[in-house]
């Protein structure tokens, strides 16, 4: 089966400086996988090169074996991208945000309607898709970008910090929501800070830090390689990112 | 150096802010060069006057004179109160650090009292930069008393942004937060137009009766034919302003006490109606039926753009305000046209192409730059020339619809003529949008009030583009064939500013 994502030797420079430098990197079709990584890591650097926000410097992208530089229409047509921040209009109401966004990824307007109204019912969000979003909680807000994101039925799907200011009940319905978008063959890449959630829910995690690969594989392969038996991500996580320690003698 | 938590360390903070802000928008130098050139205008204006009045003196207090400041009081008072209208509103909606400020143990009305002097000085600003250039070469040439004009305006502005705290209250108590909201934007902006069609009257009348004259009114008084019956005490702001001392001290204290009085009375219920205001934006619409999407990517766009644009009262009001100063342009347009007078159609039809180009960048600078997310638009597979043609439509259209009445009236009378204004028209809306587009910087519609219309750099070339396709108008509507120059220049220009979509995606991911 072609690999979702697949990025070789990828780099991305600001001003001389590398955010990405030689970043190789392969997501399977149909996993989740976590990036993680420290401030400043360049996850979301990588992630933005791939939605096309960003040109990258050197290296290539293919999406489900679409070279995304070469062809960039077509790689974004099989993507969704939600950021932190989400990519809402304060005056839209949902219906009007997925009428919106269904019409850019060029769904059909009778099939879009359909797929609205089920999205919207999945994420509880119904009762408010006659509100404008601009008096949403960030919860609602996030679900609203997430129903965005999942309008045109994408064979990525890319997230970076979704649980980020959500409360435990709003957190677990986007998790339950990322998870079964597996389940039916969906790929997914989410970035976060919360270990607890790529130990619990990611079939693969990749570290990076200052723009290139530390580590990737499964808790287990991870665990293998730090030779570290029972470690948990977080051990693994700060092994494998934390600055050495001072000298010995210094001051 | 100020107590924390003072007024004067708050009013401080005030100023920091203020400072900072102005610091930040680059469109802030193109003002203040314009601002230089306006009080170097004001102070040979000033030096002029000094030099008359140290010939004639100045003019003792009559009941003229008297009328004419009273008239003017009352014009600023309603610019300055309307303003305040706005910005009180402003405050209650944006907030700004208005919570951080609310949760420390400083009283609100300590902080309140701050941020309505500052609403207050930010309305009189204007009229004290005009007074002060021209009142301070009067008072070097000899007259000083005429700086007592100075303490008369800021009193003025006390006294009107009392007055406009006190109608937002009123109105935030009578209509709820949403509607306060709408109605003090939209009032704001129709004060101040009316006022200008107030200016403007004499010049419509003009073009009505053709013996009229600006000045026929007061023919009467100078003659002394008529005399003027004053209500009592009307004299006092003639005379403060002349710097009487028992006049001054009364205006001056009258304003005071009353900004005072009201700043402390109002300052509990304001902070509460800052609370209540909070989330007030949600709409709390009643789910109906929803109805079909739109079909594809240009249709959703424009449909998007089109519902932003008329939920945005405060940026829509800001351009339907130069509608309102079109009125008597078309007014004169229409009636000559109807009269056969026909000297000055083509005058007319320029004039209506220029203001459709306008109308056409204000629109199309909202639909294109106050772009909440851009990065939607980057990551989607939509073409930008799909997008982009959507919200160029989104910017025409209203300006199509607002322009075609004129143009159609005078087409009743001179097919022609509106034909040629009504091709002008559609050019300029055009060119003005497409500029807009090739140089958009987009920014989210919260922080896009404190931009002005357009961005300053496109200022220059909407009007050059604009004046060469007034310009052809003109020729074209007199019958000239040298209309093909100005069309031709401005086609040049065009293609010299033109930007590719690529060149548009640079830009965008540029401003990252």
């Amino acid at each position: 089966m072609t690999d979702a994502l697949v990025l070789s030797r990828l780099t991305k420079s600001f001003g001389g400086k590398a955010a990405v430098s030689d970043l190789d990197l392969t997501v399977r079709s149909g996993e989740l996988y976590a990036l993680l990584g420290p401030n400043g890591a360049g996850k979301t650097t990588t992630l933005r090169m791939v939605a096309g926000l960003l040109a990258p410097t050197s290296g290539s992208i293919s999406v489900f074996g679409v070279d995304a530089l070469r062809d960039p229409a077509a790689a974004k047509a099989i993507i969704a991208w939600a950021p932190d921040e989400p990519m809402l209009y304060d005056r839209l109401n949902p219906m009007e945000y997925l009428e919106f966004v269904a019409g850019l990824w060029g769904v059909d307007g009778k099939t879009a309607r359909v797929k609205a109204e089920e999205l919207l019912k999945w994420l509880g969000l119904w009762e408010q898709r006659s509100q404008r979003c601009e008096g949403f909680s960030r919860g609602m807000k996030q679900k609203t970008a997430l129903a965005g994101a999942l309008i045109h039925d994408p064979r990525l799907l890319m997230l970076d910090e979704p649980l980020t200011g959500l409360d435990a009940a709003m957190a677990r319905q986007v998790k339950d929501v990322l998870q079964e978008r597996v389940r039916q063959g969906g790929t997914v890449i989410l970035t976060t800070h919360i270990l607890e959630v790529a130990e619990r829910m990611a079939d693969r995690i990749g570290i990076i830090q200052g723009g290139r690969l530390l580590a990737e594989g499964s808790l287990e392969e991870l665990r293998a390689q730090g030779g570290a038996g029972d470690a948990s991500l977080e051990d693994l996580f700060l092994q494998l990112t934390e600055p050495a320690p001072l000298q010995a003698g210094i001051g | 150096m100020f107590k924390a938590g003072s007024i004067p360390w708050l009013a401080l903070h005030e100023l920091r802010m203020m400072s900072r802000e102005m610091q930040r928008d680059k469109a802030r130098v193109f003002q203040w060069v314009m601002l230089a050139i306006f009080m170097v205008f004001l102070l040979g204006c000033g030096v002029g006057l000094g030099l008359l009045i140290r010939e004639t003196g100045l003019p003792s207090i009559n009941p003229l004179i008297v009328t004419i400041v009273d008239l003017s009081v009352l014009v600023m008072f309603s610019i300055m109160a309307s303003s305040t209208l706005a910005r009180a509103a402003q405050v209650l909606y944006q907030r700004d650090d208005l919570d951080l400020l609310f949760s420390s143990p400083i009283p609100a009305r300590k902080i309140l009292a701050v941020r309505f002097t500052g609403i207050a000085f930010s309305v009189t600003v204007f009229w004290l930069f005009i007074a002060f250039g021209l009142t301070v070469p009067i008072a070097v040439l000899g007259e000083p008393r005429v700086l007592a004009a100075l303490p008369v305006l800021l009193s003025l502005g006390l006294l009107s942004s009392a007055a406009g705290l006190l109608l937002t209250t009123l109105l935030f108590r009578l209509l709820g937060p949403r509607r306060t909201r709408v109605l003090a934007q939209v009032l704001s902006a129709l004060i101040g137009a009316a006022v200008f069609l107030a200016f403007q009257l004499p010049n419509i009348m003009r073009g009505v009766d053709s013996n009229y004259s600006r000045m026929s009114w007061l023919r009467p008084y100078i003659t002394g034919e008529d005399h003027i019956d004053l209500p009592p005490y009307a004299d006092l702001p003639a005379r403060a302003a002349l710097g009487e001392p028992i006049p001054l001290l009364i205006v001056v204290g009258f304003c005071l006490a009353v900004f005072l009085l009201v700043t402390q009375g109002l300052g509990r219920r304001f902070a509460r109606d800052a609370s209540v205001a909070v989330g007030s934006d949600a709409s709390r619409r009643k789910a109906g039926k929803t109805g079909a999407f739109a079909a594809g990517a240009f249709s959703a766009t424009l449909r998007k753009e089109m519902r932003l644009l008329f939920r945005d009262i405060a940026l829509f009001s800001q351009v339907l305000l130069r509608v309102f100063y079109m009125l008597p342009l078309a007014f004169l347009f229409v009636r000559n046209a109807s009269t056969g007078s026909s000297l000055l159609l083509p005058g007319g039809a320029a004039a209506l192409a220029l203001m459709a180009g306008q109308l056409a960048s204000s629109f199309t600078w909202i639909t294109v730059s106050a772009e909440d997310s851009p990065e939607l638009l980057v990551a989607s597979p939509t073409a930008m020339s799909v997008i982009t043609r959507a919200k160029l439509w989104a910017g025409l259209i209203p300006t199509i619809a607002l322009v075609a009445l004129p143009i159609l009236a005078v087409g009743f009378w001179s097919p022609w003529i509106a034909f040629v204004a009504a091709v002008g028209a559609i050019a300029s809306g055009w060119a003005s949008g497409m500029l807009n587009i090739w140089y958009q910087k987009p920014s989210r519609r919260a922080d896009f009030r404190r931009r002005g219309n357009v961005h300053w750099l496109l200022v220059i070339p909407i009007l050059l583009i604009g004046g060469l396709i007034a310009g052809a108008t003109f020729l074209a509507a007199a019958g000239m064939p040298w209309a093909v120059v100005p069309a031709v220049l401005a086609a040049v220009g065009m293609l010299a500013l033109r930007r590719s979509d690529e060149q548009i995606l640079e830009r965008l991911r540029s401003l990252d």
